[in-house]
């Protein structure tokens, strides 16, 4: 799924998961600048729509 | 709402909708159009208008993944507490009696069978709707009329074991009934009876004292007139003439000749069912649970409701909200088990052999994985070959 626009909830998850591999030592897909928090650098990434990610909704029943 | 809105106009502000890519429901369109109209706006000025309304519904939507299910209940709930607190202090409508409140919105939510009030209104076509002449006489056909209604006279004759009536004409006149009709109504119901003109007289089966009173009960409490299931009925003169009705019949009042059945209903949402289909009970239970909240003075969104009334059509048929219907009838055993009759649930499950296949948010909070909802709902991916910048 490639929407222009994610959900607060899929950003959400892409933010967390990134953040966990940036934290346990991923390189970083953009130029850290200020902030060396893996959220920020997680957030600016997506910004810079680098991040490495994709969601896929899951199904739900019940 | 006005009728007058040409259709070109709104075809040309489909077309401009679709220019801009917003999928609107039709009765967007048809409000736009009529603000393009009635503000006498410029085509540029249009499509400026359509990119705002468009914003505003893409923000109104609901983002995938959201608990709409929790948030519903909630707004269902809370006013439903309020409700408690003033409800029996009601005083009732009028004349007829009918359940408000809290009692009839869990009426409505249990899907009940039999309601404790049933109620129609009955609306008239447009060459029969102030036509007062016409109301009446199909009022007194519809409502319950006993013989009793019509008497001018009654009495057990002793001596001669016999149970007279006399009936009054002018009763039957202003009743709009039909005498010969009741007559032969009478002689269908009891064989040994004799009828003079207006008099009628009973005799009992055996000469028994015992026999002759209970004669005379049957006799007066002896329907002429009326549709099965409706007793009192009540004209009203609002901006038109409409009946309203204690009981209900949708199926046969339908049927009548000069009856709107469009706006004609009942407020029995089982009757709807089977008159009408599922689709129309679905709108019946969004009519019905939203009527009871605003007499109440209470403003739920009408989303919440729909989704109530979704959860309870969408099998086909109506189903209750509860252990019998909704959550009683759920795929997953542990679902089932965490709501009510845990024991039960449970052992039927094992001697079945019943899989769960975790798909939902309760059987996943009793394992303690993450749920299938909001964030939990959105599953991440790697991007393949992602070239770095």
């Amino acid at each position: 799924m490639t929407t222009s626009k994610l959900t607060r909830f899929e950003k959400a998850r892409i933010l967390g998961a990134r953040a966990l591999q940036l934290s346990m030592g991923a390189k970083p897909l953009v130029k850290v600048s200020d902030s060396i928090d893996p959220i920020d650098i997680a957030a600016l990434e997506l910004e810079n729509k680098v991040l490495p990610l994709d969601v896929r909704q899951k199904e739900t029943e019940n | 709402m006005e009728e007058i809105i040409d259709k070109k106009i709104i075809e040309k502000v489909e077309k401009v909708a679709k220019k801009k890519k917003a999928d609107f429901p039709e009765s967007y369109i048809y409000d736009i159009a009529e603000a393009y109209v009635r503000r006498e706006l410029s085509d540029r000025e249009l499509e400026k208008l359509i990119i705002k309304v468009r914003k505003a519904y893409e923000r109104a939507r609901v983002e995938s993944g959201e608990a709409v299910g929790t948030v519903a209940a909630q707004s269902v709930g809370e006013p439903g507490t309020q409700m408690t607190m003033r409800t029996f202090h009601y005083a009732g409508v009028a004349e007829l009696n009918v359940t408000l409140g809290l009692p009839r919105l869990i009426e409505i939510v249990d899907a009940r069978k039999k309601i404790s009030t049933p109620t129609m209104a009955i609306y008239f076509d447009d060459d029969h709707k102030d036509d007062e002449e016409f109301v009446k006489k199909l009022a007194n056909r519809i409502g319950k009329s006993t013989l009793n209604d019509i008497l001018k006279d009654f009495y057990i004759n002793y001596a001669e074991m016999k149970v007279e009536a006399v009936l009054d004409e002018e009763k039957i006149e202003d009743k709009r009934l039909d005498l010969k009709e009741i007559l032969a109504n009478v002689e269908k119901a009891f064989k040994r009876s004799d009828i003079k003109e207006s008099t009628i007289v009973f005799e009992p089966a055996k000469q028994t004292i015992r026999e002759l009173r209970l004669l005379a009960d049957k006799g007066r409490d002896l329907q002429i007139s009326g549709i099965k299931n409706i007793g009192k009925v009540i004209i009203r003169r609002e901006d038109e003439w409409i009946i309203h009705t204690e009981g209900s019949n949708l199926g046969d009042i339908l049927k009548i000749d000069g009856v709107d059945e469009v706006r004609t209903t009942t407020n029995d949402i089982h009757e709807i069912e089977t008159v009408l289909g599922i689709e129309a009970a679905r709108n019946a239970i969004i009519n019905e649970a939203l009527r009871t909240l605003e007499e109440q003075g209470l403003s739920v969104d009408v989303r919440h409701i729909m989704l109530v009334a979704d959860m309870m059509t969408s099998e086909g048929v109506v189903r209750s909200i509860g252990r019998h219907g909704i959550s009683g009838e759920k795929a997953s055993v542990l679902a089932r088990a965490a709501f009510e009759e845990t024991g039960k649930h449970l052992l039927r499950a094992s001697i079945r052999g019943e899989v769960d296949k975790l798909t939902g948010i309760i059987e996943n909070i009793i394992i303690g994985q993450p749920i299938p909802l909001g964030t939990g709902s959105v599953g991440v991916v790697m991007k393949p070959n992602k070239s770095k910048k």
